[in-house]
């Protein structure tokens, strides 16, 4: 697959670039952010997989998170695709925020009109690793994800349906529940139809009852004045409890005083990179 | 040319040193003089801008280039700046000096056309000097001030040195840079710039003949024209520039006497400072000296005050009750003797002369009797009290034995070191472990029987090491020993070995006041180690050996801290709590142990780097382990106040609860899965305290402090239940991050 690089910017002595290529799962042109650290210029790095949230794209974790320090000391390659498919000309994609364009859910969808192009899911477990290791300095073997609310809940769905694929997964305001609240029903309604048995193989808090190992180590960060937790689109508690049920290791911190934004993000970025650096670099 | 000798030796030196800045000449006889300015202290007089000072030909000549920086540019460009000699002004000095050698100011007009002439010379050379002047040229060849010199003297017709200027003119550059360079030597070293000014105005207006003979008869030059025909006619007259070599030498020589001996009053300064600090501390060390004899003699003085009163009491006492005796005494023999007459008067006033008579003879009989019982009239004790004196004697020789100087403590002398006896002679080591005066040591010695007793005193037995109280970590141990000896220790000496890969190498560690000591040790090795005790006798048995191993750290369990309730267990490393009741009842409590919250601290070796230790509890017991300062309050909980940090489990009726808990704050953390065997690292160097599930190397949290004391590991339980501890863990990896 050809990839087009649309800009190149010098961060901590490594490179912000930002791909397009034209996407078989999404049957369009999609944009990633790909950060390379200094290693990367004379060895094979471990990949960290960023997954944006609601109304955002390939741009707002690499400018507003502030993870390039952290992740050029540890020497991560780290990958931020957008949040769905963009330009199908699909009707009603761009009708609300929370469902359409911005909005894929990391699932693959099944009803029309998106079954052919809200293909998230796929997109991201094969599709741009596959793109990735074969374009750049990685070592395959090592990949962890992680991403912010909606994308908090993909890497949570991805990590509990691909055991062993990722060697860690951490989460900011991840939706943990989404079966259970408000988005989640409009998205995994309007995705995948009205059976909702079929909305359980993208439900985290659903998936780790039947998670087979424990060789997980969570971490999930929550605003505690955090709009959404308090709307209960978020349902942190449904996760944990199924987790120390299923004696899955998780941390969950919730930080007071925080809330759903990327100033949240920036504070505890860190602390993230360096989770999954501990694993990655092992 | 007479002098070209001494240029000629300058311009050799200056290019060997052609492109390397402040490169000092090869010496030459006339400039090891020189060399020795090198030493100058700058500071007193502070420094200038080193390059425009000092070129390097000058250094044969003895004077320093004084030149202003206005004359710099002036000199040839390939003499390069000494940095060493820049800094202190002696402008002023050589003007004063000038004079003092008669150098007045008539001179300096016919100096100046030399120098005016100089300048023309001078300024056909750039170009050569250019090249040879490398990173000084910039500086010597830019001629700012000396533009005017040189006009003037183009303007003006020199015929004061006929010989030299048809040389110059003739000659090839070399010599004629020979004539520049002795030539503006000569200039620089006889002016100064208070007096350069005067240059540009005179150097115009004459029209005279320089001179060119100093007339040595009247110190004073004068042209040669003079001294055929004039009144120096008789007179010992010499070449002006040799002339001018020699004063300028004699001013080098004291030039080179002022500075030394500026040096000498900066170290001698130097020196008063520190002798200042040491009268200081003497006073200070006087002063208590005095104090403690002053308490001491006063201490004697009330002690012997009070025995005497004691003793006065005591007299008292004794008098009073023998004088009391005395008084009973008498009151008996008055009651008789009252009983008596009582009787007897009763008997005269019975009529019946029969029973009279029965019983006059009776009474008669009796009164007989008492009264041939002596009467002791006599005082039995004195009134007055002996003479009692308070011996001062005792106190007079404290005072007089007030030294001016305490008498130092004992040295101790080493153990003999193997080859430092010979068969005759031998060689004694020893150290002294006080910061006390000492003026010399006396050095006894006497030869002892051959079976080796010196008859005086014993040597010590071996001591015993608490093995049960030795720390380590990594990099170091802390070990302490006690010693149950009748005969006085001195010192004490700690050996160590380590084997490996087959090779035993050890160490002694010698001169040891205490019975504890800290030593330095690599990591992942095991030693055994063991103690002796030392003293004039000799040298004790070796104690019985320990084995230290730094894979990790050890602690012991400071048993002092425990609370009442609770239990160390035999292994040393098990805690338990039956019962929570009463936690604050009238349990024995020693001053050191927690009062309320049933805790115990450890004793972890005061060593920095990491330290890394488990804990190990069933998933239904409550409990806080962290670390703490020494002195966290006793009274207080771990956790709930500035002096400690710790993890606090206690189990809610939904769900596990898990606190980090300093200063009473904690953040809001949920753990899925309770760890059952906590590892705690203790990181002084990354200033973190961190908690891990050690069994799924799941980090929990890391409080993030910068501590001020070492800090020792704290355990707390809140329901009864069992702590287990492990030490001696090596370090996970899995800890390092994050």
């Amino acid at each position: 697959m050809a990839l087009k690089q649309v800009s190149s910017n010098k961060c901590f002595e490594g490179f912000q670039k930002v791909f397009e290529h034209d996407s078989a799962e999404l049957k369009c042109k999609m944009k990633f952010g790909i950060y390379l650290p200094p290693k990367a210029e004379t060895a094979k790095c471990p990949v960290l997989y960023w997954l944006s949230g609601l109304t955002c794209t390939e741009q707002n974790f690499i400018t507003k998170s502030g993870f390039h320090q952290a992740a050029a000391e540890h020497g991560l390659i780290v990958v931020a695709p957008d949040t769905s498919p963009r330009g199908c000309n699909i009707e009603g994609e761009d009708e609300s925020w929370d469902f359409g364009t911005g909005a894929g859910f990391y699932v693959d969808a099944t009803e029309d009109p998106w079954k052919t192009n809200y293909r998230m899911y796929s997109y991201i477990k094969d599709e741009l690793p596959k793109l990735i290791n074969a374009n750049f300095p990685t070592d395959p073997e090592r990949m962890s994800i992680f991403g912010h609310s909606m994308g908090g809940h993909g890497a949570l769905i991805l990590a509990l349906k691909n055991p062993g694929k990722y060697k860690s997964v951490s989460a900011f305001a991840p939706i943990c529940n989404p079966m259970q609240c408000q988005w989640g029903k409009k998205a995994l309604g309007g995705y995948l139809g009205s059976d909702v048995s079929k909305w359980e193989a993208y439900d985290a808090t659903q998936l780790v009852k039947s998670y087979p190992d424990s060789h997980l180590d969570i971490l999930i960060d929550q605003g505690k004045d955090d709009q959404f937790l308090s709307a209960g689109q978020l349902l942190p508690d449904n996760f944990i409890a199924a987790c120390t049920e299923q004696k899955i290791p998780v941390v969950f911190r919730l930080q007071q005083g925080y809330d759903h934004s990327y100033f949240f993000i920036a504070t505890f970025i860190n602390d993230h990179i360096k989770h999954h650096a501990k694993y990655l670099n092992a | 040319m007479s002098f070209r000798s001494g240029s000629t030796r300058e311009h050799e030196t200056s290019d060997q040193s052609t492109g390397r800045s402040a490169s000092p000449p090869v010496p030459e006889s006339s400039e090891i003089e020189a060399e020795g300015l090198i030493f100058y202290h700058m500071d007193l007089y502070g420094s200038k801008d080193r390059f425009d000072i000092f070129p390097e030909d000058l250094s044969g000549q003895g004077d320093r280039s004084r030149g202003d920086t206005r004359r710099e540019p002036a000199l040839s460009s390939e003499k390069f700046p000494r940095s060493q000699e820049a800094g202190y002004d002696l402008e002023r000095e050589v003007a004063e000096l000038a004079k003092m050698y008669g150098l007045d100011e008539d001179r300096e007009k016919e100096l100046e056309l030399l120098g005016g002439h100089l300048e023309m010379v001078e300024s056909r050379r750039p170009p050569a000097h250019t090249e040879k002047a490398g990173s000084q040229g910039s500086l010597y060849n830019a001629s700012k001030s000396s533009s005017p010199v040189r006009d003037q003297s183009q303007s003006t017709k020199q015929q004061g040195l006929p010989g030299e200027a048809s040389q110059d003119e003739d000659q090839s550059k070399a010599i004629a840079e020979d004539e520049a360079e002795s030539h503006i030597w000569s200039r620089e070293g006889l002016s100064s710039s208070a007096m350069s000014d005067e240059w540009n105005s005179q150097a115009v207006s004459e029209e005279e003949e320089a001179a060119n003979v100093f007339c040595s008869t009247c110190k004073m030059p004068i042209r040669a024209f003079d001294k055929l025909f004039g009144e120096h006619k008789d007179h010992e007259v010499a070449q002006l520039s040799s002339a001018v070599e020699s004063e300028k030498e004699e001013i080098h020589k004291n030039m080179c006497k002022l500075e030394e001996q500026i040096a000498q009053m900066e170290n001698f300064a130097s020196h008063l400072e520190e002798i200042f600090i040491t009268v200081e501390e003497n006073f200070g060390r006087q002063e208590q000296n005095f104090e403690v004899h002053y308490n001491d003699a006063v201490q004697v003085l009330a002690q012997k005050y009070e025995e005497q009163l004691e003793a006065l009491g005591e007299e008292k006492r004794q008098k009073l009750e023998a004088l009391y005796g005395q008084l009973v005494h008498c009151g008996e023999h008055l009651d008789t003797c009252k009983e008596l007459t009582d009787a007897t008067q009763q008997l005269y006033l019975e009529n019946d002369k029969a029973s009279f008579m029965k019983a006059a003879v009776t009474m008669v009989d009796r009164l007989e009797d008492f009264l041939k019982k002596e009467v002791d009239l006599k005082l039995s004790t004195q009134p007055d009290f002996e003479e009692r004196v308070i011996d001062f004697s005792e106190v007079e020789q404290l005072m007089n034995s007030i030294n001016t100087i305490p008498a130092p403590c004992a040295p101790v002398i080493s153990p003999q070191a193997p080859n430092a006896a010979t068969g005759t002679s031998l060689r004694v080591c020893w150290g002294l472990f006080s910061d006390d005066t000492v003026e010399c040591y006396q050095l006894c010695y006497k030869p002892v029987s051959n079976d080796g007793h010196n008859g005086e005193q014993a040597a010590p037995s071996p001591p015993t090491i608490k093995s049960k109280k030795i720390r380590s970590c990594e990099n170091a141990a802390l070990v302490c020993w006690e010693s149950r000896d009748i005969n006085p220790v001195d010192s004490y000496m700690v050996e160590l070995s380590k084997e490996a890969d087959g090779v035993i190498s050890s160490l002694s560690i010698v001169g040891i006041p205490n019975c504890e000591v800290l030593i330095h040790l690599q990591p992942m090795q095991s030693y055994r180690i063991c103690v002796r005790a030392l003293n004039l006798g000799g040298s004790s048995e070796r104690s019985e050996p320990v084995l230290i191993h730094t894979t990790g750290t050890y602690f012991c369990l400071n048993e002092d801290t425990a609370h009442p309730l609770l239990a160390i267990l035999d292994d040393g490393f098990t805690i338990a709590c039956d019962e929570l009741e009463n936690p604050e009842c009238d349990l024995p409590v020693y001053d050191n142990s927690f009062t309320r919250c049933i805790g115990i601290l450890g004793s972890l070796i005061p060593f920095p780097g990491k330290h890394y230790w488990e804990v190990e509890a069933e998933e239904d017991t409550e409990y806080r382990i962290g670390v703490a300062f020494e002195n966290t309050p006793r009274h207080g909980y771990l956790g709930a106040n500035n002096s400690s940090w710790c993890m606090r489990h206690i189990i809610t009726p939904s769900r596990h609860k898990y606190e980090f808990l300093h200063s009473g704050m904690t953040p809001d953390i949920r753990i899925t899965i309770p760890p059952r065997r906590t590892g705690i690292l203790l990181d002084y160097e990354n200033c973190r305290l961190s908690f891990f599930n050690a069994e799924i190397a799941q980090h929990l949290y890391t409080f993030t402090l910068h501590f001020q004391h070492y800090v020792h590991p704290c355990f707390a339980l809140e329901t009864p239940g069992i702590l287990q501890i492990h030490t001696g863990i090596a370090i996970p990896p899995w800890t390092a991050l994050p």
